[in-house]
């Protein structure tokens, strides 16, 4: 099975924008956010209807200068299985959204 | 796929999004392999679990003796979070858990005053077969997140 990454970036993008677009970092909010931004991803994905299983990370950090590095490895299928990561940034804060598919 | 650009930019009003990194399946090898036919195990779920409190160990082993002394600099960290995520993946691998596949996510960032980031996931997945496994680390300058994901397969 092959799947259209570039359609699940699109997917994330426009979770992420749905869910923080014009907003300014609030530390109470964050909470809220990241649970709505994967549970809008996770939810796109799944109309989508294609035969994985999905993983969703999200990680909102606020912009003050501090730096932060990620990896990812990962032991799967390389022919039928996927990952897709799209980062997102406005004028207050970082959005890095990752969606890992697994065939089932 | 044709007309694939992994750089897609969208600029919306203040905000931008870039695609930092496309794993398509099926491009790695330069053999392909015939596709294998699987046959019927009749195995209706995972003869042996995933060892959740093992992995968690796992984890804060490879971390603290990883990033105990370490101080948060770019270059190094950056080295740090592939080899960690190699390291962390073999481990897992001994194991020798049948039938599961394995997502290692690492993240190691720098600490100051005010930093502050949330990180969150949601899996679709078989919660009676899949799960996940995870540590959080913290010294006097950096702090690093590692989670393991091991996914089931039927």
């Amino acid at each position: 099975d092959i799947s259209a990454l570039s359609g699940d970036a699109g997917v994330a993008n426009i979770s992420v924008d749905a869910a923080i677009g014009g907003s300014t970092y609030q530390h109470s909010r964050v909470n809220q956010w990241s649970s709505s931004v994967v549970e809008n991803c996770l939810g796109q994905l799944t109309k989508l209807g294609k035969p994985f299983k999905y993983i969703v990370t999200c990680i909102i950090m606020q912009k003050n200068g501090a730096g932060l590095q990620t990896a990812t490895s990962c032991f799967w299928d390389n022919t039928t299985d996927g990952s897709c990561t799209v980062r997102w940034e406005n004028k207050s804060m970082y959005c890095i959204v990752s969606v890992f598919g697994l065939a089932i | 796929m044709p007309g694939f650009d992994p750089a897609l930019e969208l600029q919306r009003g203040s905000s931008i999004s870039t695609v930092s990194y496309i794993d398509e399946p099926g491009q790695h090898d330069e053999n392909p392999r015939p596709a294998v036919q699987m046959e019927n195990t009749y195995q209706l779920g995972p003869v042996k679990r995933f060892p959740v409190l093992t992995v968690n160990n796992i984890l804060k082993d490879v971390l603290t003796s990883y990033l105990q002394e370490e101080k948060y600099e770019a270059e190094l960290c950056r080295q740090m979070t592939k080899t960690i995520s190699e390291v962390i993946k073999a481990r897992v691998k001994e194991l020798m858990i049948p039938r599961y596949k394995l997502i290692v996510l690492i993240g190691i960032g720098q600490l100051s005053e005010q930093n502050n980031l949330r990180i969150a996931s949601r899996c679709l997945w078989d919660p009676s077969s899949d799960t996940f496994a995870s540590y959080a680390f913290k010294n006097s300058s950096l702090f690093a997140v590692a989670n393991v994901y091991a996914v089931y397969f039927e």
